[in-house]
């Protein structure tokens, strides 16, 4: 069974700091929604309100139709993998996995059934009567998975899960991560603060931003048509460039730009005061009336050069919110 | 084993010795003739004789075995209580901010800051009334003051000494309070509760001021003991006392397997 959640007006503060500001949100069943943003911004907090274990000081959490505000953490049914993946130090692999089976009075014979299939589908079946102390990192997420899953629950939850493994375990745990998700149906909730893996893994994303969700969508939108200024700077690998719209007769606006989205012309002239190298590509760095920019490029350049080029498409945000996407006369001659 | 180990081995002999002196001696006065230890000025240091009479005349003077099992009695129920307690009260105090659980546990020790003749006689009269005076309940009652402010400082080391997303997992993964306390935190605990039986135990086991004067009639036996000195005859407890130490020891020695304390955090790193 797979449930569909809604958020509504979640307030959370603390010490008279607000961490959640009537935050709204919908996840549709058997979705994988990720919920980026930096270190500090809530994420982690929002997680916690979700599935109980922080209280709110208003709002409502719906879960597939019914009301689990006021539940406890143990009757909301809702599964949650920790960052530190939080395993039972005292038991085995195989007791940790059916401890929420326990917990539910289920008999035995039916326990061992469902870890045995839950095990087999994360390939752990050789480890169950390991320690949990004595396992890899990888090994660790597999069997905080496993005790997630094999309970069955309405909505999943996963707090950075793989930010404590080493970057070729990430990348497998990535992939089988939204294997599962897919062969199983689940609804996925994914706390990030990785760009990359909110592109790999997301159906839709959420960018969270001084306690609201700020933009919701693909990953791909939210790269082109940043909803504010904020979410272009933070999505990306080089943020959006933000240069004054005076230069292109949008006076009072500011233009915003990815460094590709430039092409050999007059129209904007900047000094190169920095280079970098990357696959292939030149990215410049160079100044426009004060404001630091990157372009890529396939040129050589050198420092002190001056660059000039002309936009392809841009968008226009006024008081750094998005007004417009316009596509320019050298766009199509981009595309060819 | 590497030669710069060296030093630290050798301070640890002679930190050894310095406790096992004590011991020592004890044995050399139990099983030494009266002649060679409290006869002389300066006794003898190394054993020259042995002899089992010390020992025959205190186990055949049988009245200090009533007062042995009455210590064994109330250092059970002194430490069990204590645990139970300290438990409740680590626990809770854990759900508190550090700040608050600090003054808490300061404020406890309070009884501990005054000489303990102050407080016994006080309580020794509201004993009387109720009924726990040469009582072993009544002892024990009053060593559980000595013993609970440390238990219960104890175990709020090992409560805030537990991740705390172990808790919240188990709440997550469907269990309740209850459930959650005797699966998980119960048996991560462990240590700091055997570390409190041991101590709230031993602590009883030779508590002397709080035992005279809620229980004279009735005395425990480190009050016995005392009594026997005072009348003059050292040696025979000296090897009473040697016989009755074998039971703490062999506590030690049971419950010294628990005291480990490297696999509480295990599961949590990655």
């Amino acid at each position: 069974m797979t449930y569909k959640m809604e958020l509504i007006n979640l307030k959370k503060s603390y010490n008279n700091v607000k961490v959640l500001k009537n935050l709204n949100l919908t996840v549709n069943d058997g979705e994988f929604l990720v919920i980026l943003g930096p270190s500090g911004e809530g994420k982690s907090t929002l997680l916690r309100t979700i599935v109980g274990i922080e209280s709110l000081d208003g709002g409502k959490v719906t879960v597939g139709g019914k009301d689990v505000t006021n539940k406890p953490p143990n009757k909301r049914n809702i599964a949650m993998v920790f960052q530190n993946y939080a395993l039972y130090p005292n038991m085995t692999v195989y007791e940790n996995i059916a401890f929420p089976l326990k917990m539910e009075r289920i008999g035995k014979d039916k326990i061992k059934a469902k870890v045995n299939e839950v095990t087999k589908l994360l390939k752990i079946e050789d480890i169950l009567n390991k320690n949990v102390t004595k396992l890899s990192g990888g090994q660790k997420q597999r069997v905080a998975i496993a005790r997630a899953l094999v309970r069955d629950p309405a909505l999943f939850l996963l707090d950075e899960p793989l930010s404590n493994l080493d970057a070729r375990v990430r990348y497998t745990s990535r992939q089988e991560l939204k294997r599962l998700q897919k062969e199983l149906n689940y609804t996925f909730i994914y706390v990030t603060h990785d760009q990359l893996e909110a592109s790999n893994l997301a159906d839709r994303v959420a960018v969270l931003h001084n306690g609201v969700i700020e933009q919701i969508g693909k990953y791909n939108e939210l790269y082109e048509k940043p909803a504010t200024k904020w979410i272009g700077d933070f999505i990306g690998t080089y943020p959006m460039n933000f240069i004054d719209g005076g230069i292109l007769d949008y006076a009072g606006k500011t233009i915003g730009f990815r460094p590709p989205w430039t092409k050999n012309g007059n129209d904007i002239k900047a000094e190169v005061n920095l280079i970098e190298n990357s696959e292939g590509n030149y990215y410049v760095h160079g100044n426009v009336n004060g404001n630091s920019i990157v372009i890529r490029t396939t040129e050589k350049y050198s420092i002190g050069d001056e660059i000039s080029f002309n936009l392809t498409k841009f968008n226009i945000y006024n008081n750094g919110i998005l007004e417009d996407v316009k596509l320019t006369e050298y766009y199509k001659n981009e595309n060819l | 084993m590497k030669n710069n180990n060296i030093p630290s081995y050798i301070l640890a002999i002679i930190l050894s010795i310095i406790f096992i002196y004590p011991l020592y001696i004890l044995i050399l006065i139990a099983f030494e003739p009266i002649s060679l230890t409290f006869d002389r000025l300066y006794p003898y240091q190394l054993p020259f004789d042995f002899t089992l009479a010390n020992f025959e005349s205190s186990i055949k003077d049988l009245s200090l075995i009533t007062p042995v099992l009455r210590s064994i009695v109330v250092a059970f129920i002194v430490s069990i209580l204590a645990i139970v307690l300290s438990t409740s009260a680590g626990y809770g105090l854990n759900k508190l901010s550090s700040r608050f659980s600090n003054k808490i546990i300061v404020l406890m020790f309070f009884a501990n800051m005054l000489p303990a003749i102050v407080i016994a006689i006080p309580i020794s009269v509201y004993f009387i009334k109720l009924g726990l005076y040469d009582n072993v309940l009544g002892i024990a009652l009053a060593q559980e003051l000595v013993v609970l402010p440390i238990s219960a400082f104890i175990m709020l080391g090992g409560f805030r000494s537990l991740p705390r997303d172990l808790e919240n997992q188990a709440n997550i993964d469907g269990a309740g309070m209850i459930s959650t306390f005797r699966y998980v935190i119960m048996p991560l605990i462990k240590v700091p509760l055997t570390i409190t039986f041991l101590l709230a135990w031993m602590t009883s086991w030779d508590e002397f001021t709080y035992a005279i004067i809620i229980s004279p009639l009735a005395p425990t036996f480190p009050v016995s003991l005392y009594d026997y000195v005072s009348r003059g005859e050292p040696f025979i407890s000296a090897s009473f006392a040697l016989i009755v130490t074998i039971p703490v020891i062999l506590i030690v020695v049971f419950l010294q397997k628990y005291l480990k304390g490297e696999y509480l955090t295990g599961g949590m790193k990655a």
